[in-house]
């Protein structure tokens, strides 16, 4: 039985069923009592008029004639006119005098009592009979109807509990389904022969089970990836290591070290840019929003990026001497956003050629924060611009300097922006010799629509 | 024995050009599809060291085009891409060999002398002729039985001879075995190495047709 926790359909359902043939049976008995006894009286009144009509003339002795059903219980008197008893058919039954011809219910001591009176000459014929003669039989007349009724009952909850059971049974055969399954395994359930009732569960079930499938798939490609991705700075330091264990003079072994302490750098920056990249994941990141000044955000990322900037000789920071808006203050989430101008800055300094510039700007412009980071290197062709957003993309052919690009800036960027309601322009930089440069755009509303994606 | 390598990996490449030189191989080393096919069409290497992840043609579709065009060069695969599909694909594509990243500099160099060796039609690790005996695992040179200290380009200038007896090599020829695309090429270097190998196993082991190059070729006893 799948259903025997304390919320059961199945008992609900017999308990409700059984609760309704039982009122219904009431109901029955009560309706065929009322009818009965309806019945009853117009009978028994009959009787007492024609026992009446019968008494009429006859000699007042003995017991009268007839024995009509009930007549044991039937009272007769006679008056005459004077009002002086003549005759009273059980002298322990007084019956008060009713002068009243016709049809009476007369009350007398605990008994009600249904009278009929009739002129006959110069006397007063009075027939009457208890009342609870026709209660009684209208009574046993209800009881005969139901008995057969309640005999059924039980039968008709034990038919009711089977037929639960049997209509349930789909739902019982998805929960076995389901409970087989392993963790991975997300095809739909069928839905073919389904009663109505479960078919929309079960509907819902699969919409679920596709919706966790391609996230679940979405997880798997991007730990493929990544995987991959952490494979070559690692096959590099494996190999760099080789080298340095090789070495057989001191300036041999120096190179080979620096070699290594750099490709160690590189699989570092890798996991860094990875483990970024997975806070900034939709649903994962439960990062509050808070004012962030972005030009106060930049200028701390231009000062740690001065030195590298100028050990490549490229020309880094604010053009007008840094007169950035003084309202660029948005509502987000400060680490983030300091991985996103990171990333820009980054990517701006590691392709812009030795001599050339970059340029970081922020300006308030409306309901937006307009962050602009323009270098003057090769820029990126317009057929690119849509897939450099990919995580792992990298543009064929394309070599920054220093160390090799983990492909995933841009993605991280992407993603930032993504949370904050952000909108993301490539177009072109500043520029430079041979070069139409690269200019990023990031618009910033203000106040984000959500705190989350 | 003269290698090209392409790897896109500014590090990976590095390092491994590194090793493999330290192995006594002459290296050229390329970082994307393009400029592999622009070195094999030279035809200056005897093996192609590839990474299959290359950017503008890819690793496989380069092998596919060697494989078209006839060129029968051993092709050793390293890859960071170790599912069987990839090693499958990868060795019915022409491959000789595949390595999965990250692999031992040793192994990558066995290999390559396997692969090496293998297209040169022996089973044998050593290089016999003659007197002569050449063992590339260790670049040692016996001279009957004795060894002989050769310089490191005087013993790939007699490896070279050797991969072809009785072949002729002309000056350009042995010229490619001894150098890589960045390395300066003394005018008479080939003959400065050819008169030392001489000096060392023999006047004989080695002979010039004048104008033409030079071939190794059995003394003979006769003469």
């Amino acid at each position: 039985m799948i259903l025997v926790a304390t919320r059961s359909i199945r008992r609900q359902l017999v308990g409700w069923l059984s609760a309704g043939m039982l009122v219904a049976i009431l109901v029955a008995a009560i309706a065929t009592y009322l009818r009965a006894r309806e019945e009853a009286n117009d009978i028994f009144d009959y009787q007492l008029k024609q026992m009446s009509a019968s008494l009429t003339g006859v000699p007042l002795a003995g017991a009268p004639p007839g024995s009509a059903p009930g007549a044991e219980a039937l009272i007769v008197q006679v008056w005459d006119r004077s009002g002086v008893q003549v005759y009273l058919s059980q002298p322990q039954q007084p019956l008060p005098r009713d002068a009243e011809p016709g049809f009476n219910t007369v009350r007398s001591g605990t008994r009600e009592w249904r009278v009929f009176s009739a002129l006959a000459g110069d006397r007063i014929v009075q027939v009457a009979q208890p009342m609870s003669a026709r209660r009684e039989l209208a009574a046993s007349m209800a009881l005969r109807t139901i008995v057969p009724l309640l005999a059924v009952v039980p039968f008709l909850v034990l038919l009711v509990w089977f037929g639960i059971a049997r209509g349930l049974s789909p739902l019982e055969r998805v929960a076995v389904a389901l409970g087989e399954r392993s963790p991975g395994a997300l095809r739909p359930l069928p839905e073919a022969g389904l009663p109505t009732e479960v078919a929309p569960l079960v509907h819902a079930l699969n919409g679920l089970l596709e919706r966790l499938g391609s996230a679940l798939g979405a997880q798997r490609a991007f730990i493929a990836d990544a995987a991959h991705e952490l494979r070559t700075p690692l096959t590099a330091v494996h190999l760099q290591a080789q080298l340095a264990g090789r070495a057989t003079t001191d300036a041999d072994r120096a190179a080979a070290l620096a070699e290594l302490r750099a490709g160690l750098e590189r699989a570092t920056h890798v996991v860094d840019q990875l483990l970024t990249l997975a806070r900034e994941e939709p649903g994962v990141s439960d990062r509050s929003f808070a004012p962030v000044d972005i030009a106060e955000l930049v200028r701390h990322v231009l000062a740690e990026y001065a030195p590298i900037a100028a050990h490549h000789q490229v020309d880094l920071g604010m053009p007008g001497d840094g007169a950035t808006a003084h309202d660029a203050v948005i509502d987000g989430d400060a680490s983030g956003l300091r991985a996103l101008v990171s990333n820009l800055v980054d990517n701006a300094i590691r392709h812009t050629p030795g001599g050339g510039r970059v340029d970081v700007t922020v300006q308030r412009e409306s309901g937006d924060v307009v962050l602009a980071v323009r270098d003057s290197g090769p820029g990126i062709p317009a057929s690119e611009r849509e897939r450099v957003f990919d995580r792992f993309y990298r543009i064929p052919g394309v070599r920054a300097r220093g160390r090799p690009g983990t492909g995933l800036g841009l993605a991280i960027v992407k993603r930032v922006a993504q949370r904050h309601d952000a909108t993301i322009a490539l177009e072109s930089g500043l520029s430079g010799p041979g070069a139409q440069g690269l200019g990023v755009t990031v618009r910033l509303p203000v106040r984000a629509s959500a705190g989350t994606p | 024995m003269r290698l090209l390598l392409a790897e896109d990996d500014r590090m990976i490449g590095e390092s491994l050009a590194r090793g493999l030189k330290q192995d006594g191989f002459v290296v050229d080393w390329v970082q994307d599809g393009k400029a592999a096919e622009r070195a094999l069409a030279e035809k200056v290497h005897d093996l192609l060291v590839l990474d299959l992840g290359l950017p503008r043609t890819e690793g496989l579709d380069v092998l596919r085009g060697m494989r078209r065009r006839s060129d029968s060069r051993p092709v050793l695969i390293v890859t960071a891409r170790d599912a069987v599909a990839d090693r499958v694909a990868g060795l019915d594509a022409g491959a000789d060999d595949y390595l999965v990243k990250p692999f031992e500099l040793t192994e990558l160099a066995a290999r390559v002398r396997a692969l090496l060796r293998r297209s040169a039609g022996r089973a044998e690790p050593v290089v016999a002729f003659g007197d002569i005996e050449l063992y590339p695992v260790t670049r040692e040179v016996r001279l009957s039985g004795e060894p002989v200290a050769l310089s490191p380009r005087e013993f790939a200038l007699l490896e070279a001879l050797l991969a072809r007896p009785g072949a002729l090599l002309s000056r350009a020829q042995l010229e490619e075995k001894l150098y890589g695309w960045n390395e300066e090429i003394d005018s008479n270097a080939v003959e400065v190495h050819i008169h030392a190998l001489r000096r060392k196993l023999g006047t004989d082991a080695i002979r010039n047709v004048r104008g033409v190059g030079w071939m190794i070729a059995k003394p003979q006893a006769a003469a």
